[in-house]
């Protein structure tokens, strides 16, 4: 730590062209655009493992094969990594990025806390699982259903013995199969629409193996005293209320994209909805509308991970291209494969209206 | 039966053949990827559902093991004794071995029958799949999705009482553990923004910094102003964005 002359500390402070904030599948794949480049980049991440999200998923992944499809989450993690590292770029864990100011420049926290400067910077900072507060939301036991998938699947802990989901989409029906998977009995999974959210494949998992899926039917509390004993649930065509007997509750009721650091930066933000929620707004190419930070993956709004990937090699794209790495012409070539790519892996009855909204928001994105 | 099946049925009685059961638009194609005989075709657009040719399928097995939606299976019905061995994919942890009894179940989970394991085979790359065979009646074959040992759900509930009170009071912010009950005092003493909310209450102003309350406060203002969430707007964010001790800010390590 240096002591200026007036006894004034100044951090220590570093620069590079390109940072990458967060480790998964966006921000990996943008760094290793960039370092395969020549470019010099660091990718920054709070956690103790690269791949994001990833390294916690057992099942094997859609997509195509440029996205590890018919993998299993956890290898297409590593191979991520592995390919980033290899192209150049260094891959700092248990960097956390604490601030991102006006001028550009970030404040992190590694083995000492440093200032670190980059010509571009790519957020891809993910999502944050949602939660709501209802009766008995804070005792033990009561957790989200990626929280729980991060017990079972990283740290081989189980959360309790018999579970309830909330929220039947892809998140809750695959983390419902991970707890069987490992042991715990999940009591079942409750829905509030008529129908299910999740693909038939994921949802033909789970009753295969005896779930049931409660459609229309509303969390209403959680019971215990010093932990999950029974959870509540109202049949909302019955009236009636259900009590079901376990000892853990997982939430898995959609996710936030985690953008803190682009509104703290000062870039434009955006209420989309199907996208989850506020997101920085971007281009076609993922520019936010401050020179040189660029959005991806979940951050952008909330997606898969196969698009997490391609939207973090379009953001590395466009940053070269903005640094003068790329030429124009290589630069579009590249971006009009990855837009291909995006718009295939949206257009499903699922995509659709996520490509819609990221269509909206590459036009500019005016109030209705 | 469904035309395709039909062929499926058919060509079972010479090898085993794959039966695709996927039919909703998922962008996805190692199926197509799997397959070395060009009987599984995605094509460009990645969200169609495969188109399946029974006859060019060899019954290898591939696109059992990497489908991820583990929708594909192998039925076979070579013996021609009225008994059909039908393949699925098993990713539970617990042990299977063969000879074993086993209920077969269909696409919602119903049990159709129960049945033998006759083989269990390890297919799919450097982190494979069981691939289950079981011995079944052949009128049960064409629907079977999958096995599993528990033979109903362990689902159960009970009926409350009409009269159940829920409690009205609960935190909203569990950082700094103010209640509901508290947020809508504020509100109704005519607080109308979430800035004013987090002055006033300390929500949002805890550990998480408001990355979990947010959402629900955006909503509770938005019932009693009608503004939408994006006028709402979002909590002021203000560094650090995670929490950090004091004395690594000024330079002490640990």
């Amino acid at each position: 730590m240096d002591t200026g002359q007036e006894g004034r500390m100044r951090l220590p402070e570093e620069s590079c062209t390109l940072v990458a904030v967060g480790a998964g599948p966006a921000g990996l794949c943008a760094a290793r655009e960039a370092a395969a480049c020549g470019v010099r980049t660091t990718v920054l991440d709070e956690n103790d493992k690269g791949g994001g999200q990833l390294i916690k998923q057992i099942h094997r992944f859609f997509g195509s094969r440029e996205h590890g499809a018919g993998k299993r989450g956890f290898e297409i993690a590593l191979e991520l990594a592995e390919d980033c590292a290899n192209a150049g770029a260094e891959i700092r864990l248990n960097h956390r990025v604490l601030g991102f100011f006006e001028d550009g420049r970030l404040l992190v926290e590694g083995d000492f806390i440093y200032v670190l400067e980059a010509k571009a910077v790519v957020l891809a900072t993910g999502a944050l699982e949602r939660s709501f507060p209802f009766p008995g939301w804070t005792l033990p036991g009561v957790m989200g259903a990626g929280a729980a998938q991060t017990l079972v699947n990283v740290h081989g802990v189980l959360p309790g013995k018999r579970a309830v989901l909330v929220g039947s989409g892809n998140v809750g029906l695959i983390v419902a199969y991970q707890l069987l998977q490992a042991g715990m009995e999940v009591v079942g999974i409750l829905e509030v629409e008529d129908r299910v959210g999740g693909y038939e494949v994921h949802e033909s998992r789970v009753r295969r193996e005896g779930v049931p899926i409660y459609l229309r039917h509303r969390l209403l509390a959680v019971e215990g005293l010093e932990g999950v004993e029974a959870v509540l649930a109202k049949d909302l065509e019955k009236g009636t209320v259900k009590r079901f007997h376990a000892d853990t509750l997982c939430l898995a009721v959609g996710m936030i994209p985690q953008a803190e650091l682009a509104s703290m930066r000062g870039c434009r933000m955006v209420f989309v909805r199907e996208l989850g929620g506020f997101i920085p707004w971007h281009d076609g190419d993922m520019r936010t509308d401050r020179p040189g930070v660029y959005v991806a993956g979940d951050a952008a709004g909330v997606e898969e991970a196969s698009i997490a990937m391609d939207e973090g090699r379009l953001a590395g794209v466009a940053a070269l291209e903005d640094l003068g790495a790329l030429s124009p012409n290589e630069a579009r070539k590249r971006k009009e494969e990855l837009k291909r790519r995006l718009n295939l892996l949206r257009g499903g009855a699922a995509g659709r209206p996520r490509a819609m909204a990221k269509e909206r928001l590459a036009a500019g994105w005016r109030h209705r | 039966m469904k035309g395709d099946w039909e062929k499926v049925w058919e060509e079972a009685r010479e090898r085993p053949v794959a039966l695709v059961d996927c039919r909703q638009e998922i962008p996805c194609n190692p199926c197509e990827e799997a397959c070395r005989k060009g009987a599984i075709r995605v094509g460009e657009d990645l969200c169609s559902a495969p188109v399946y040719d029974p006859g060019r399928c060899d019954g290898c097995g591939r696109c059992v093991a990497l489908c991820p939606g583990m929708a594909i299976f192998l039925l076979d019905r070579r013996g021609g004794d009225g008994q059909a061995e039908v393949t699925v994919p098993w990713e539970m942890c617990g042990e299977i071995v063969e000879g074993e009894r086993i209920w077969a179940v269909d696409g919602k989970g119903k049990v159709l029958t129960e049945g033998k394991v006759v083989k269990i085979k390890w297919m799919g790359g450097r982190w494979p799949t069981r691939l289950v065979t079981i011995r079944i009646p052949e009128e049960r074959a064409l629907k079977v999705r999958g096995v599993r040992f528990r033979e109903n759900s362990v689902g159960s509930s009970e009926e409350v009482d009409q009269e159940y009170d829920l409690p009205e009071d609960y935190p909203v912010c569990r950082c700094e553990d103010v209640s509901r009950e508290e947020v809508l005092k504020f509100l109704k003493m005519g607080l109308r923004s979430l800035t004013a909310l987090r002055r006033s209450s300390r929500v949002g102003l805890g550990y998480c910094q408001g990355i979990y309350c947010q959402e629900q406060l955006r909503k509770e203002l938005g019932m009693v102003t009608r503004r939408s969430e994006e006028e709402t707007g979002m909590f002021k964010v203000r560094p650090p964005v995670r929490p950090v001790k004091l004395g690594r800010l000024g330079g002490v390590n640990g």
